[in-house]
């Protein structure tokens, strides 16, 4: 039986002593270069290699491979990783991180606005780079989220960010624009059939409002592109903009057949780059979904099956019929404080049909490639120096234990509140 | 021989001058003595007994005799009825028939805690026992005509509302005064679980209906014990008068009819009532083929509604998908229901409830083509339901003495037969004319030259008939108009004849003659010609029969329980070896490889290593696999029906989930398919005293009362923090004390000592000597007492919600004051802050992995709380309080290994042996030790990874879950969906009409849902 270490006490003490996650000081740009030593490197992109070195410089990783001491200087911060492994951070697609402090305490709640037309918010206005809740996300392995708003119809653009800042502006990733659909639903259907009909009407009602405003949006782009002076400028339809030139990516969130569907015809209309969140049926789909170039977020990995016949294990299984179908997929935990919980997703799906690589890729570059961010997810020159190091498989809490987390290069602070609270009364 | 319908109409005709006592509680007042002999039908006079060409001889509303030779009173006026047949009346006995009454509408605004105390009623506002329907009766002519119009003479009455309704009234459905109509005037007492339309919030839940029940009957057979007793009123408080109590007196005697909505309602109200050794009529739902031998063994009588369900929407693989097998299954048994009851032998009577009135006989001829006998039917129209209304003594039988109260049919009814007249107390209420129907068929004509074919048809339904003819010369076919026919034989009609050579229109009148037809006709020029006809072919209708059904075999299973994944054969008790394992022992032996485990009669008889096989054991290599013992959850609300809360008192010690189990529930196979094999199924945590908790065994299939877990201690939910104080319940919630942890610690405080002054008061009565418990008020019975005086008792384990330091230590000093000791804090997700107080208090602790931040009071938690309190001595678990986590419990004891460090064999204890301790039952079940019973899980990997795959799941020795059979389920759930699904599309609109079924929509319990069960029946308060 394999022998496991015991706790993390050591590492962590050593990092910080600080008292809250506030006063978790953000790592200062990279000016040591960073060699990680003889480990084995989860690269995502060439594969699982062993006993290999990677050298990160300036943020970015320079190289990679066997025995690359030669390489370093006197400054360079070596790290001896021989029995160990290095990952890419993970990067966490469809969360409400720094705008949902506390999910019943209404002040802390900043993820959904009112109205069904409002694409012209944007995420990035309302982030809080000091939430409590995301040192406890970095300390399973996440170095980057996407942070999304929710609600009704066109609920506002996401962001995505590293998740070891002072400011939004220091965290934000360069990416294209990203818009997001709630495609309406009955939240729950009523028993009684007037109000059943008078539910559905509304449903209904919802779904024409959005399909006008696709349309209106789509107007004052053609009114634009005219240059006609006609139409005054409209900040919601000029937020528009770069979805009609192709300059943005629509995520629209929907689950069922029919959505999906419904989705793939309006992006056809206006020629809409796409990407699914939710699909839990989109690997029915798989043709009409590659017409359209779509990819998928799938978030419900760890949910029960939506429907009672449906195999007990169906949601599992997702991650690999969509493998199988040939449908580009990245596997998402749309949450707040449980998103940290993405890693077993990944795991999950590992056990049901993909295998291990795929299932740190789902996590990792298929991720990035669906953001449009081309130089994280993998661990391969080039890219950025955002790499996790641990004793152990990070999909597998059984065995996961992360020991160090750098982020372009710059070595984070694994402390957090849950550690925190843990060191205090261990003394009790 | 002509039936002359002015006769027989004329000695229906009673005036209300003289009466005579003919029942205690009914006056039919029949002043002139009226004979009237029916001749010559076939007489139906009970079921099974069938009488040809004898003669039922009525006197005034009464049957005087039947007649089967000679002797027809000379003073009879006879009524040939050759070709007709006559059966007894029928009886619905679930109506509310002619009862004209409305509660009154109070409007008041939720949050409803009390109600106004009006005339001696009861405290909740949904008993009205205190009701007696008779004094609402009003017969209405129009809405007798749904019953009548199907043959219906009687039915049984009650406002159909409430939980305790009040007494129903049986009555005629004639056209006659109140106080002639009503046959019993106080028939049976009537009861749902459904509180309808009370406006007070108490009870908002299934379980809270049942526990009001209860607490009811208990309430009743107190205060009529205590009522007449001479009080000393010096020493005994005065006692109330309560209405709704003494009507519930002698209940024993009555046969409650009670309505339920579903199957597992059914049952419920059948168990119920079993425990109170109350005689019942249950008002089913249709879905009794899905549990007839439980049923069977309950012995009830049934009341079956003919509510088939619409078939499902299945137009679009969109549709279908939204659709469950358990619907579709559905839509094609419901019409072998009631030949499936009859065949079970379980007593039952129909009834029109719940389904529009003209589709009873065609759903009941379905029945009958799906297997059900017509004597049963008959019946269940006849006998059963007089019985079941109370007036089987001179109701639902062709018989000296009973009511005239029958149905005159041509045909037999189950088959195509169609009803002439219905007589009702010796009136006839006539749906076909007799002579009319003489009428129809087809003529020859014959007029001036011309030979003219006439046909006279009949169309629509009983009691709204109509006709339509055509006369046809050669190939040509004219429609006639203004067709009337007449009782006394004349028809009447026009045509247009130019195509036969008569110009313009031509008017007819031809009266029925001896051999044919004969009259005159009068054309455009107003020149009258004769018309003479013959009868061509039998004047009866053939009226179209429905399609049988019974040549389509049914290719829906039958499962346990009737849903996807549902179960054909109860699973055997399996001897087993299982060979080469590693055993995950959880008890001191910890873990072990390659070895072995031997089980028989459903317990673990053996572990070690290299076994024998005994003789008749199975063997099953199990190299490179894991055996674990089954997963105990200590926090689920999973397989509950009606609310998992009954959050509206502070304190609802009274109610018991164990009332509302689901085994219907597919989470129950989800969680077997996780390892999962016992649950304990806790209330809500929306009052600080919630509900009495019920612990559960997966043993998918078996009924509600099989999937408890024997022998388990009694056990009860208590709560603290902001569920119980409101705090995220809204704006309007800010009336119930306690809105502070404060005021949750007084309120136990209260209730406590109220427990205890309740035990001491009963205590003091039973100390008494007999004499003066003659004189002497007992206690007023309070199940809600009872329970929290049996935690003070150390009789009811606490699982108390709870969550932050300030509360767990309030508690635990709480309880030590009250001497008892808390079994388990649940949730505690501050545990690790007091750590070494819950060790000292001996309190287990089941918790989260790492849930945090979703509200206020779990801003502290940490993912490390485990290791803490377990390290200080605490006996920790994990528990899922979810269903999806509950399958996957296994990693969630991994995590404390991740964050934490704890070691492989205490993360697994976490969800075996120690919640088994936590709910005392590890006696039975928790760890690999000998003797214990078998619920194991063999695992494909070790149990706490994340790769790990339960392969079978074992309860008690039984094979309930197993991933080849799943896979294999799997299939046929495919294949089963599109067998029913192309047999809804391919069957024509009669199959696929029926009622609109929603089906029970109930969401994912959690500790804080609220939910009415009843709010969507209601239009009381918002």
């Amino acid at each position: 039986m394999k022998h496991l270490p015991t706790s993390l006490l050591l590492s962590t003490l050593t990092i910080t002593l600080s008292a809250q996650a506030h006063n978790l000081v953000p790592a200062p740009k990279q000016t040591q270069s960073v060699l990680i030593k003889n480990a084995t490197v989860h690269t995502v992109i060439q594969g699982v290699l062993t006993n290999t070195d990677v050298l990160i410089e300036n943020g970015k990783i320079s190289a990679l491979g066997p025995q690359l001491s030669t390489n370093t200087t006197e400054s360079t911060q070596v790290v001896d990783a021989s029995g160990k492994h290095l990952y890419p951070g993970l990067i966490a697609l469809d969360t409400s991180l720094g705008l949902v402090e506390i999910e019943m305490v209404r002040p802390t709640v900043d993820n959904a606005e009112v109205g069904d037309v409002n694409p012209q918010i944007s995420a990035a206005s309302a982030y809080n780079p000091d939430s409590e809740l995301l040192p406890t996300i970095r300390y399973n392995g996440i170095t980057h989220a996407q942070i999304v708003p929710s609600g009704n119809g066109l609920a506002g653009q996401s962001v995505v960010v590293d998740l070891d800042a002072w400011t939004i502006e220091d965290a934000l990733q360069p990416s294209e624009g990203q818009f997001h659909f709630y495609w309406p639903q009955i939240k729950r259907m009523p028993e009684d059939e007037k109000e059943k009909a008078k539910a559905i009407e509304k449903n209904q009602q919802a779904i024409d409002k959005l399909i006008i405003a696709f349309e209106d949006g789509y107007r004052y782009f053609l009114s634009q592109n005219a240059q006609d002076t006609d139409n005054s400028p409209n900040l919601r339809w000029q937020a528009m903009l770069p979805l009609y030139q192709g300059k943005a990516t629509l995520f629209a969130h929907v689950d069922s057949v029919n959505q999906i569907e419904q989705v793939i015809a309006l992006t056809k209309k206006y020629q809409f780059k796409l990407v699914i969140v939710g699909g839990y049926d989109a690997w029915r789909l798989a043709s009409s979904l590659r017409e359209v170039n779509a990819s998928v977020i799938y978030p419900h990995t760890l949910s029960l099956p939506k429907r009672k016949d449906e195999p007990v294990d169906l949601p599992f299984k997702i991650p690999s019929l969509l493998a199988n179908a040939g449908i580009p997929y990245a596997l998402g935990f749309s949450s707040d404080w449980n998103s940290r919980n993405l890693p077993y997703a990944a795991g999950y799906s590992a056990a049901y049909g993909v295998t291990p690589e795929q299932a740190l890729k789902s996590v990792t570059l298929d991720a990035a490639k669906l953001l449009g961010i081309s130089d994280l997810g993998a661990i391969a020159v080039g890219y950025q120096g955002s790499v996790v190091l641990s004793d152990g498989d990070i999909l597998d809490p059984m065995s996961s234990k992360i020991e160090s987390i750098w982020i372009e290069g710059r070595q984070i602070d694994l402390n957090n509140r849950h550690q925190q609270l843990y060191q205090k009364y261990l003394k009790r | 021989m002509l039936i002359n319908n002015k006769i027989i109409i004329s000695c229906g005709i009673i005036s209300s001058l003289v009466s005579h006592p003919i029942f205690a509680e009914a006056n039919p007042i029949v002043p002139v003595n009226k004979l009237t002999a029916f001749t010559n039908a076939e007489l139906i006079i009970a079921p099974g007994k069938r009488l040809s060409n004898a003669t039922l001889l009525v006197e005034n509303n009464r049957i005087k005799a039947i007649i089967e030779e000679d002797g027809i009173p000379a003073a009879a006026l006879k009524v040939d009825l050759s070709g007709y047949t006559i059966y007894p009346g029928f009886i619905d006995p679930f109506t509310d028939y002619a009862i004209e009454f409305e509660y009154p509408k109070l409007g008041l605004k939720r949050p409803v805690y009390d109600i106004k105390r009006i005339g001696g009623n009861a405290e909740n506002g949904a008993i009205h026992a205190e009701k007696e329907w008779f004094n609402y009766v009003y017969p209405n002519k129009e809405r007798a005509k749904d019953w009548i119009n199907n043959g219906f003479t009687s039915v049984q009455s009650s406002k159909l509302d409430g939980i305790f309704r009040g007494t129903g009234v049986s009555l005629s459905l004639a056209d006659k005064n109140a106080n002639e109509v009503i046959y019993r005037a106080r028939s049976q007492p009537f009861m749902a679980f459904d509180k309808g339309t009370s406006e007070q919030d108490y009870p908002e839940s299934l379980m809270g209906s049942i526990a009001l029940i209860r607490q009811t009957f208990a309430d009743a057979n107190w205060y009529n014990q205590n009522k007449s007793k001479p009080v000393n009123s010096s020493t005994s408080p005065q006692m109330e008068f309560n209405i709704a109590f003494e009507r519930l007196d002698n209940l024993a005697e009555k046969q409650i009819v009670f309505e339920t909505k579903n199957l597992n309602d059914l049952l419920r109200a059948a168990n119920l009532l079993k425990e109170h050794k109350q005689p019942a009529n249950l008002l089913a739902s249709g879905q009794e083929y899905a549990r007839l031998n439980e049923l069977k063994a309950l012995n009830y009588p049934l009341i079956l509604p003919l509510n088939y369900p619409q078939a499902p929407d299945v137009g679009t693989d969109d549709a279908d998908r939204e659709v469950s097998l358990a619907e579709l299954r559905h839509w094609e048994r419901a019409p072998t229901n009631p030949a499936a009851v009859a065949n079970a032998g379980i007593p039952f009577a129909f009834t029109q409830f719940g389904i529009k009135t003209d589709a009873f006989w065609p759903r009941l001829r379905q029945a009958i083509a799906q297997g059900l006998s017509e004597d049963k039917a008959l019946a269940a129209l006849t006998t059963q339901a007089a019985e079941m209304a109370g007036t089987a003594d001179f109701t639902g039988k062709l018989a000296p003495g009973y009511m005239a109260d029958f149905v005159i049919t041509k045909g037999n009814i189950f088959k195509d037969g169609q009803i002439y007249s219905v007589w009702l107390q010796g009136q006839e209420q006539r749906l076909r004319s007799l002579s009319q129907a003489k009428m129809l068929g087809d003529y020859q004509l014959t007029l001036n030259n011309l030979t003219l074919d006439l046909s006279l048809k009949e169309t629509g339904k009983a009691g709204k008939t109509t006709f339509e003819g055509n006369l046809s010369s050669g190939e040509k076919t004219i429609p006639l108009t203004h067709l009337t026919l007449e009782d006394d034989g004349r028809v009447s009609f026009n045509a247009d004849l130019s195509e036969a050579g008569i110009q313009g229109i031509s008017r007819f009148i031809l009266w029925l003659a001896k051999d044919g037809i004969q009259g005159r006709m009068v054309d455009a020029q107003s020149r009258s010609n004769n018309v003479a006809g013959v009868a061509v072919a039998p004047t009866a209708t053939q009226p179209s029969t429905p399609k049988a059904d019974k040549t389509q075999a049914l290719v829906s299973q039958l499962t346990y329980p009737n849903v996807a994944y549902g179960l054909t054969d109860a699973p055997n008790v399996e001897k087993l070896h299982i060979k080469n394992a590693t055993l995950w022992t959880s008890d001191k032996q910890g873990i072990l490889e390659n070895a072995d485990l031997l089980m028989a009669n459903g317990r673990i008889e053996k572990i070690g290593q290299q076994l024998t096989t005994p003789s008749g054991y199975q063997v099953l290599d199990a190299t490179g696999k894991h055996v674990t013992a089954g997963i105990v959850d200590e926090h689920s609300h999973i397989a509950i029906n009606g609310g998992t809360n009954e959050g509206t008192d502070a304190v609802t010690a009274e109610v018991r989930i164990g009332d509302v189990i689901n085994p219907e529930d597919v989470s129950i196979y989800r969680a077997l398919a996780g390892g999962v094999t016992s649950a304990q199924l806790l209330h809500g945590s929306a009052n600080p005293i919630g509900g009495q908790s019920q612990l559960i065994k997966m043993k998918w299939g078996e009924s509600a009362e099989q999937l408890k877990f024997a022998n388990a201690p009694a056990s009860i939910k208590f709560a603290l923090g902001e569920n119980v104080k409101q705090s995220n319940w809204g704006e309007k919630f800010v009336q119930r004390f306690p809105q502070t942890r404060m005021g949750v610690k007084a309120l136990f405080e209260e209730t406590f000592d109220a427990a205890l002054a309740y035990e001491n008061a009963l205590k003091d009565y039973d100390d008494l000597r007999s004499s003066e418990k003659k004189k002497t008020l007992a206690p007023r019975p309070s199940y809600r007492l009872q329970a929290v005086a049996e935690v003070l008792k150390q009789q009811r384990d606490v699982h108390i919600h709870s969550y932050v330091q300030s509360e767990i230590l309030m508690f635990l000093r709480l309880a030590e004051a009250y001497r008892f000791k808390v079994q388990t804090f649940t949730h505690v997700l501050e545990g690790y802050k007091v750590a070494s107080e819950l060790a000292a208090h001996g309190a287990g602790a089941s918790t989260f992995a790492d849930w945090w931040a979703y509200k206020f009071e779990v801003y502290d938690a940490i993912p490390q709380n485990a290791c803490l309190m377990q390290k200080q001595g605490v006996l920790t678990s994990i528990n899922s309080d979810d269903y999806e986590m509950q399958r996957r419990l296994n990693q969630e004891a991994a995590k404390s290994m991740m964050y934490c460090g704890m070691s492989k064999e205490d993360a697994w204890n976490m969800v075996t042996i120690n919640p088994a301790k936590q709910l005392r039952v590890d006696e039975y079940v928790g760890s690999l030790t000998p003797g214990k019973m078998a619920d194991i899980v063999l695992w494909n990997a070790e149990p706490l990874s994340i790769y790990a795959k339960v392969t079978h799941t074992w309860v008690e020795g039984k094979r309930y879950f197993d991933r080849e059979e799943d896979q294999l389920a799997q299939q046929q759930v495919v294949t089963e969906r599109a067998a029913l699904i192309q047999k809804i599309l391919s069957s024509d609109d009669n199959a696929k009409t029926g009622e609109k079924v929603t089906p029970l929509n109930e969401p994912q319990w959690h500790c804080d849902t609220h939910y009415q069960a009843w709010g969507q029946h209601h239009q009381g308060a918002k």
